[in-house]
C-alpha cells in the first residue's frame, strides 16, 4: 500500500492502494467515475480515454504510482466544459455515437484535438483517432464529424511527399 | 424491368433527413451502462472456468475457498435450486458443470465476496479434480463415427436438407458447372462493453437483474426457472447496451450472477474482463461450403447442389437457427431448376457459436456470390448481368419451396447500381505495386424469425398521467436508434409530434413480452404495431377529449401536443387532457402483433424478405499481401426509412463488421482453445481501416405490401462481405475461398502465377 497524491478533475485527492492498481479501476471503483469504461485493459480500444496533463492516456495502462502529483481529467468533468461543446454537438449531429460504449472516450480524443493549436487537419485527426475503436458505426458517423471539426487535408504537393503539413 | 419508376434516396438525401438521435444526449452524458452501475452494499462475483477444452469433473473442493476473508458464497451446480441446464431449442447448456466441461471457461464454480481481490483468492482456493478427455476440436473429426461425444446422443446437433427439381435433369443442361469449398471464419462480436451488471433485492424477496439483454422477458422466464423462483419475483432491466450484434441475445452470465444474490441476500455485480468475455460469450459460427452449381450456355442457372457444416462448439444456444438459415440463404435471390441443399451442425470442445448478425446466411452467401462470379465468368457475361438474368420471379415461391411475400427488392437493387460511377468505371486494373479491383454481391436476407419461431410480440400504447403518450416495448436499445425509432413511427401513425412520444423499453416491470429483439425485426414489428393502432388510437383519443370538451368527436385531430380543431387550433393538450381524466379513462392499447410467417407448412422458413447490392473497390498492395477497401457503395432494397440515422448507422457499421470478415477477422482454435483473447490479437478495423462508403436506400415495395419496412439490421454484413471476396478476385485473380482474405494467401498466388 502507498499513498499517491494527485489532482482529479481540478480537486486534490489522495488514494491509498498498492502502486500497480490501475487508474481506471480507481476512477470508477472508488470515485464513481465510469465514463472511463474498461473495453479491453490493455491499451488497444481506447473507451478509458482520460487526459493526464492534458494529454490523452488510456487509463487502464495508467499505474497509480505514477499519479503523483499529476492532473487527471476525466470526461465527466470535459464533459461539463465549454471547450468541448462543439465536439459533443458534432458527434450527436453526424450520428458519431450509436451503442454509446465508445462514446467518452472518442470525445475525450476528439476534444484534445480540437483543442490543439494550430488545429489538425483531417487526416491527422484520423489517424489519431485509431486508437479510438467503435464496433457500430462503422466510422461513417466519426468521419463526418471529424470534417466539420478540423480543416481541409491540404492536397499533396507536386512533388508527393506527404509530409508537407 | 420493372414498370413503376424507383424511390431512391441518395446517400447526400440520407444525411440531409437524419436527425441527431433522441439519446444522443443522455449518451453524451455518459449515463450509465448496466456494467457501470453500483451499489455500497454490493459484493463482487467471480467465475472459476475450466482450463481444459473437456475433461471430467471428479471432484470439486471449495472448503478453502469458503474459508477465507471476505468471502460470502462459493457455489457449485449443487447450489442452482432449480433447472440446472437451460438453452433456446434444446436445452444442453448447465448454469454451473457438474460432471463435465465441454470449452474453456466453462463456469464450474462462482464466489462472491468484498472485494474484486477476495474473489480472485477464493476461486484460486477452489480445487477440482479433472479427468482430461480427448478434445473435439474439428467439426468433420466431430461427425466420425469414433469421435469422442461432447454430448451424450452423439456430436451431430442438427442437420438440414432440402431436394427440389430433376438434379440429373437439370445438371444435364449445363454448359458450365463450377464446384468449389469454401470456408467462412469464426468471428469475434467485439461488442466493446463487455458482459457485466449487477443483481439487486427488491425489498420484497424478489430479484432485479440489470444486465445488457436482448429479450428481457425471456430472460426472466429463464432465471426464474433456474432459480425456482416465480417469475412475478424477477425483474429484468436490459437497457441500454454497450453494443450487442447478436452476441448478448441469450443469457451468459446473468444467472451465475443472480444465484450469488440469492445466496447471500446481498447484490452482486459481475463484470467479464475482455479475455473471461472471449471464452464465454458467443462466435459467429465458422462454416465449411461446398458448392457445385451450374448454368446453361445461355447463363441460366439449372441446379445448385450444397453441403454445409458447421462448428457449433460447445453448446447449442442458436445453432440450429443459425443452420437452417444457412440452408434457407445458400441458394440466393436466383431460380434453379432444381436444388439439393443439405446442412450439418456438429458440437465440438471449441468454444461456443450462437447468433451474430448476419446469423447464418452471411457465411452461405460468402460463397454463393464468389461462386456466381465464377459462372457468370465461364458463361462470358457480366456479373450483374448475369444476376439479374437469373433472378427468381418477385411472385416465386421462397428458397424452401415455401410461399413468401412477393418482393422485387433484387432486381430494383441490381437495376440501380448498373449505372453506378463504381460499377461502368473499368472493374480492374494494376498500377505497379497495386491491384485494383471492384466487386458485386446481391443477397436477399429474411425478416424475423422462421417458422415456429418467436415471432409474435407485444407493445403497450398509453396516456401517461403527465400527457406523454407511452410507447411500451420488451424490445432493447444496443445503439441502432430503437428509441428514435419508436418516436418516428408513433408520430406518424398517431397523428401527434415526437416530442409527444415516451419510450418505455426493455424492462419487465414496465414493458410486455415483445419477444427477442433479434433478427432485424424489431423496426419492422414496430412499424406494423404503430399501423394496426392508428385508427384505435386516435378514435380513443379525440372521443376522450370529446367528451371532456363537450363537442363532438370528429371535430377535433389528434396533432403535435394535443388535439386541435380543423383549423389546426389547439383545444386541449395531451398533459391537460391526461390531468383531467381518471387513470382508468386514459387512452390505453394493447397491441398483439400476429408472426408473419408463410402459410407454407415448411419448418425454420421465412416468409418476408429484404434485398441488398453491393459494390466494393479494392486495393491490394502486391508487395505485402494487404488489401485496402477503398470504396464501397451499398444499396438497400428495404422499403421506407424509418430513421434516417439508424439505418445509415446500421448499414454503414454492418458494412464495416462484413470488411472485417472479409479482410481481417478470425478467431481460430488450436485443440480447442482461442488463438486469441483480446484485442490486441484480434484485430477489429480502426477508423484508419474504413473505407469511403455510399449508401442508397430504394423504398419501393410491391403494390399491397402488408408489411412495410424490411429490417436494417443485418443485411450490410451480408452483403459487404462477398462483395469485397469479389473485389479482391477481380482485382488480382485470385480464387477467394476462405475468409478472411490473408496476406500470405494473396502473396502465395501473386509470386507463383506467371
Amino acid at each position: 500500500m502507498s499513498t499517491v497524491r494527485f489532482k482529479l478533475n481540478t480537486q486534490a485527492v489522495s488514494v491509498s492502494c498498492a502502486p500497480d492498481r490501475r487508474l481506471l479501476d480507481i476512477l470508477r471503483e472508488d470515485f464513481g467515475l465510469i465514463a472511463a469504461k474498461p473495453g479491453c485493459g490493455v491499451g488497444r480500444c481506447g473507451a478509458c480515454m482520460v487526459w493526464i496533463d492534458d494529454l490523452p492516456a488510456n487509463a487502464c495502462l495508467v499505474m497509480a504510482f505514477r499519479l503523483e502529483g499529476r492532473s487527471v481529467r476525466t470526461y465527466e468533468d470535459v464533459a461539463a466544459d465549454a471547450a468541448s461543446a462543439p465536439v459533443r454537438d458534432a458527434i450527436a449531429r453526424c450520428g458519431a455515437l450509436q451503442c454509446g460504449y465508445c462514446t467518452p472516450g472518442l470525445a475525450m480524443t476528439l476534444t484534445h484535438l480540437h483543442q490543439q493549436t494550430p488545429r489538425p487537419d483531417r487526416e491527422q485527426a484520423a489517424s489519431l483517432l485509431s486508437g479510438n475503436l467503435c464496433r457500430c458505426t462503422g466510422y461513417g458517423g466519426i468521419q463526418r464529424s471529424i470534417e466539420q471539426l478540423f480543416p481541409a487535408t491540404p492536397p499533396l504537393s507536386a512533388d508527393n511527399s506527404g509530409d508537407s503539413q | 424491368m420493372n414498370q413503376r419508376p424507383h424511390l431512391v434516396i441518395e446517400h447526400r438525401e440520407l444525411l440531409a433527413r437524419a436527425t441527431p438521435r433522441p439519446d444522443a444526449a443522455a449518451k453524451l452524458a455518459a449515463t450509465p451502462f448496466p456494467s457501470d452501475r453500483q451499489h455500497p452494499q454490493a459484493l463482487h462475483g467471480a467465475i472459476l472456468g475450466s482450463p481444459h477444452p473437456h475433461a471430467r469433473i471428479l471432484a470439486i473442493d471449495t472448503g478453502a475457498a469458503r474459508a477465507l476473508p471476505g468471502v460470502h458464497a462459493v457455489l457449485t451446480a449443487a447450489d442452482v435450486p432449480g433447472q440446472g441446464s437451460y438453452g433456446l431449442r434444446h436445452i444442453d447448456r448447465p448454469v454451473l458443470c457438474a460432471d463435465k466441461v465441454r470449452c474453456v471457461g466453462d463456469p464450474v464454480a462462482i464466489v462472491a465476496a468484498d472485494t474484486p481481490a477476495q474473489a480472485q483468492a477464493a476461486l484460486a482456493a477452489i480445487r477440482v479434480d479433472y479427468e482430461v478427455l480427448a478434445t473435439v476440436d474439428d467439426p468433420v473429426c466431430a461427425l466420425a463415427e469414433d469421435a469422442a461425444p461432447v454430448h451424450a446422443g452423439g456430436n451431430l446437433l442438427h442437420a438440414m436438407t432440402h431436394d427440389r427439381g430433376d438434379l440429373a435433369a437439370a445438371e444435364a443442361a449445363c454448359a458450365h458447372v463450377v464446384e468449389a469449398e469454401y470456408r467462412s471464419p469464426r468471428q469475434m462480436h467485439a461488442y466493446l462493453e463487455t458482459e457485466g451488471g449487477i443483481v439487486e433485492h427488491d425489498g420484497n424477496g424478489g430479484l432485479i437483474v440489470c444486465f445488457g439483454c436482448q429479450n428481457p422477458e425471456r430472460d426472466r422466464q429463464v432465471l426464474a426457472a433456474i432459480l425456482g423462483l416465480h417469475p412475478d419475483t424477477v425483474r429484468v432491466v436490459g437497457t441500454p447496451i454497450g453494443g450487442s450484434y447478436g452476441g448478448k441475445d441469450e443469457l451468459t452470465i446473468q444467472p451465475l450472477a443472480a444465484l450469488l444474490a440469492l445466496h447471500t441476500g446481498r447484490p452482486v455485480r459481475l463484470h467479464l474482463s475482455r479475455s473471461e468475455s472471449v471464452d464465454l460469450g458467443v462466435k459467429r459460427h465458422p462454416m465449411q461450403i461446398r458448392l457445385r452449381t451450374g448454368c446453361d450456355a445461355a447463363g441460366r442457372l439449372r441446379f445448385m447442389v450444397a453441403d454445409i457444416l458447421a462448428d457449433t462448439g460447445a453448446y447449442a444456444t442458436h445453432g440450429p437457427e443459425v443452420l437452417d438459415a444457412a440452408v434457407e440463404h445458400v441458394s440466393g435471390p436466383y431460380q434453379y431448376d432444381a436444388v439439393s441443399l443439405r446442412g450439418r451442425l456438429a458440437y465440438t470442445n471449441n468454444g461456443i457459436a450462437g447468433a451474430f448478425r448476419g446469423f447464418g446466411a452471411v457465411q452461405v452467401q460468402f460463397a454463393l456470390e464468389r461462386q456466381m462470379d465464377v459462372l457468370a465468368a465461364r458463361a462470358g457475361l457480366d456479373p450483374l448481368a448475369f444476376r439479374a438474368l437469373n433472378l427468381a420471379a418477385p411472385d416465386a415461391p421462397g428458397p424452401l419451396g415455401q410461399q413468401v411475400l412477393p418482393f422485387d427488392g433484387p432486381a430494383r437493387a441490381l437495376d440501380v447500381l448498373r449505372t453506378h460511377p463504381l460499377w461502368t468505371a473499368p472493374r480492374s486494373h494494376t498500377d505497379g505495386r497495386y491491384h485494383y479491383g471492384t466487386g458485386l454481391a446481391l443477397v436477399h436476407r429474411s425478416d424475423g424469425f422462421g417458422k415456429g419461431g418467436p415471432n409474435t410480440a407485444r407493445i403497450v400504447l398509453g396516456l401517461a398521467a403527465d400527457g406523454k403518450i407511452e410507447l411500451r416495448t420488451g424490445f432493447t436499445e444496443m445503439g441502432q436508434n430503437l428509441v428514435g425509432a419508436i418516436h418516428a413511427l408513433a408520430a406518424s401513425a398517431l397523428g401527434c409530434a415526437e416530442d409527444d412520444v415516451r419510450p418505455v423499453i426493455g424492462d419487465t416491470a414496465h414493458t410486455p413480452d415483445s419477444g427477442p429483439t433479434a433478427a432485424s425485426r424489431a423496426t419492422a414489428v414496430l412499424h406494423r404495431a404503430m399501423q394496426q393502432a392508428s385508427t384505435d388510437w386516435k378514435q380513443r383519443i379525440t372521443v376522450a377529449g370529446a367528451r371532456l370538451l363537450g363537442v363532438a368527436a370528429d371535430s377535433l385531430v389528434p396533432a403535435a401536443g394535443g388535439l386541435r380543431d380543423h383549423h389546426g387550433t389547439l383545444c386541449i393538450s395531451y398533459p391537460a387532457l391526461a390531468a383531467a381524466l381518471a387513470p382508468a379513462a386514459r387512452p390505453l392499447l394493447t397491441l398483439v402483433i400476429a408472426a408473419e410467417e408463410t402459410p407454407s407448412d415448411v419448418p425454420a422458413a421465412h416468409y418476408v424478405f429484404g434485398a441488398s447490392a453491393a459494390i466494393a473497390r479494392v486495393r491490394v498492395d502486391a508487395w505485402t499481401g494487404q488489401t485496402r477497401v477503398e470504396h464501397i457503395a451499398l444499396l438497400a432494397a428495404l422499403g421506407p426509412v424509418v430513421s434516417a440515422q439508424g439505418f445509415l448507422g446500421q448499414m454503414e457499421g454492418g458494412a464495416l463488421m462484413g470488411q472485417g470478415m472479409a479482410t481481417i477477422e478470425d478467431l481460430p482454435t488450436h485443440s480447442g482453445r482461442y488463438q486469441a483473447r483480446n484485442l490486441d490479437a484480434y484485430f477489429i478495423p480502426t477508423l484508419a481501416d474504413a473505407p469511403a462508403m455510399e449508401i442508397i436506400a430504394v423504398e419501393n415495395l410491391p403494390d399491397d405490401d402488408p408489411v412495410g419496412p424490411r429490417g436494417a439490421g443485418e443485411i450490410s454484413v451480408n452483403v459487404t462481405a462477398p462483395a469485397i471476396a469479389n473485389a479482391i478476385a477481380a482485382a488480382t485473380g485470385f480464387a477467394v475461398r476462405s475468409l478472411p482474405v490473408k496476406p500470405d494467401d494473396i502473396l502465395d498466388y501473386l509470386e507463383n502465377t506467371p
